[in-house]
């Protein structure tokens, strides 16, 4: 990454989203494949490579839930992948068993040899194709925390279908919000794309502009039990543009330059973080929670 | 209802690769009547797997259908599939010289079991994976015979109703008289699909969709203008179908059972 004053005038970085088809089921081989990717990602100079939702495990894993769970700071892989992140900052998807014996769909973003952050799923879809909630447990929080780059924000999938979670990372502070996905492609359109396409990049338009922060979405391809999974990963910019897309069938290695300027330049045109008003939200939302009745 | 035919006919071409490569196969196998449903799956099994990678099995019950098996070899031709041209007359019939009938019904469901029978038997001869023919329109009408045409490896056009296939058919360019021809399961000389079910298949997929797609409920379909005995017709042939589309039940009576607190995916490390 180039910061002020280095070789240009404005803090340029490249993003590197890994649009894979995850081998189910096999942690291992799907090691090997980050392990390629981080190479062919450095190689072209990236600072920061994304993963999709469990990326290490492929998603439609039922009991295979718990076999597969890890944890976090003592599973070899993760130490590899911790060790790796000294060269770029790495995030990826995996079946983390905390200590408490519960398994999570949890996102870890690693960055100069440190593991920084873990988001764990907070919503599962459990509805029509999906059955998340009967093989994880829930998390609990959206934290923005800092990185070499920009204090940023995880989400994971359905996670970020929530504006209201997206609205979380907006009052933390986050400049970069970034969504892991494992997103099945659903209803047919007149574009080359699954009718799902267009609402996860709506939402991407949306939250990107209305957050005055980079949404980073690392969908994934391939089949699984039939399920096509959409692809089509992009980076929005501040500004709600889209600044790069991958395709929407394939496998793909999308690299884009991100200039971390145009967040200050977008908050000077569009002052929603400068007017946000959380308390008054806070205390509201309160003031509804207290009406609930069932 | 409208599809975008160039992404569906690539997804269902990347399925089927995907698929057959991951359980170890280069070679895809079908049964080919001259039919719309068999034939858009050649095309879609050509497409992914090269046409030297699909076996088209012709399984006409004597000269009885002699214009589909014309069909058949047409489509074969113009795609460069390899086939194989199997009369089921002499086993179908050694059968019913022992257990005589004059159902139709009877006849024809042996007749789609017989080509399931030789399709896995040359499935294995040949080490090709099935590839199923099956559109959404007979999957949910439960109008296909079970462990006959019903059964296969993978299904690919499973989620498209039968006014979709055709799209497909038209986009990939299938000879017009299998396009345009009407269509029938073979059960016997004569028979239409849309005769025996007692609807046309653009009235049958128009309700459909909107009864399933988009989840319209029974009430509303008829306030919409969907005649009622059609509507009333569809949800009986639908609820009287389960038992096709699924596995059988298991008396669940361990700790632990297959198919219900067992929950491996299908793709499971393949």
């Amino acid at each position: 990454m180039k910061r002020k004053g280095e070789c240009d005038n404005f803090p340029t970085m490249k993003v590197a989203l890994a649009q894979t088809a995850p081998h189910l089921g096999n942690p291992n081989k799907n090691f090997q494949r980050h392990k390629e990717l981080i190479d062919q990602a450095k190689a072209a100079g990236a600072d920061l490579l994304i993963f999709p939702e469990l990326s290490l495990t492929g998603y439609t894993l039922k009991d295979l839930t718990q076999d597969l769970a890890v944890q976090v700071d003592s599973d070899p892989m993760m130490n590899e992948f911790r060790l790796m992140s000294r060269e770029l900052a790495l995030v990826l998807g995996f079946v983390e068993e905390k200590d408490n014996g519960l398994c999570y769909n949890s996102a870890a973003y690693f960055a100069g040899g440190e593991l920084l952050h873990v988001h764990r799923k907070v919503y599962l879809p459990n509805y029509g194709m999906f059955e998340e909630a009967k093989f994880f447990a829930q998390g609990r929080n959206f934290h923005t925390f800092d990185t070499p780059f920009a204090p940023t924000g995880l989400m994971i999938c359905y996670d970020f279908l929530h504006y209201g979670a997206c609205y979380l990372h907006f009052a933390g502070g986050a400049d970069m919000i970034i969504v892991l996905s494992a997103a099945p492609g659903r209803g047919f359109s007149e574009d080359d794309a699954f009718a799902t396409c267009h609402m996860w990049e709506l939402m991407g338009e949306t939250i990107s502009r209305f957050s005055t922060a980079f949404v980073i979405y690392c969908n994934r391809v391939g089949f699984e039990d039939g399920k096509a999974f959409a692809g089509g990963s992009f980076i929005y910019s501040p500004a709600g543009e889209l600044l790069g897309r991958a395709s929407y069938t394939d496998e793909e290695l999308l690299i884009q330059d991100v200039d971390l300027d145009l967040i200050r330049t977008a908050r000077k045109k569009l002052p929603y973080r400068r007017d946000n008003k959380p308390e008054i939200i806070l205390e509201a939302l309160k003031r509804i929670v207290s009406r609930y009745e069932d | 209802m409208k599809i975008n035919a160039s992404f569906v006919k690539k997804l269902l071409a990347r399925f089927i690769a995907t698929e057959l490569s991951r359980f170890g196969y280069e070679n895809g196998i079908l049964g080919l009547s001259g039919g719309i449903d068999s034939t858009v799956a050649a095309y879609l099994g050509a497409l992914a797997l090269g046409p030297d990678h699909v076996i088209g099995l012709i399984m006409p019950y004597g000269d009885t259908f002699g214009r589909d098996v014309d069909d058949a070899e047409a489509v074969a031709s113009a795609l460069g599939i390899k086939t194989r041209l199997i009369d089921i007359s002499p086993s179908v019939d050694a059968y019913y010289t022992r257990f005589a009938t004059d159902s139709r019904v009877l006849k024809g469901n042996k007749m789609a079991r017989e080509r399931m029978s030789i399709l896995y038997d040359f499935s294995e001869r040949e080490k090709a994976l099935i590839i199923g023919t099956s559109n959404k329109t007979e999957l949910l009408l439960g109008y296909g015979t079970l462990h006959g045409d019903m059964a296969c490896a993978i299904n690919p056009m499973g989620d498209l109703y039968k006014t979709q296939v055709r799209i497909l058919g038209g986009h990939l360019g299938i000879p017009d008289q299998v396009l345009n021809k009407t269509p029938t399961a073979g059960l016997w000389e004569g028979q239409t699909d849309e005769q025996e079910l007692g609807l046309s298949y653009t009235e049958i997929d128009e309700i459909l969709y909107h009864m399933i797609d988009k989840r319209i409920p029974r009430r509303e379909l008829i306030g919409q203008g969907f005649e009622e005995a059609k509507v009333d017709r569809l949800i009986h042939l639908i609820k009287g179908a389960e038992f096709k589309r699924r596995m059988p039940p298991i008396a669940k009576i361990s700790e632990r059972s297959v198919g219900h607190d067992f929950l491996y995916p299908y793709d499971w490390d393949k």
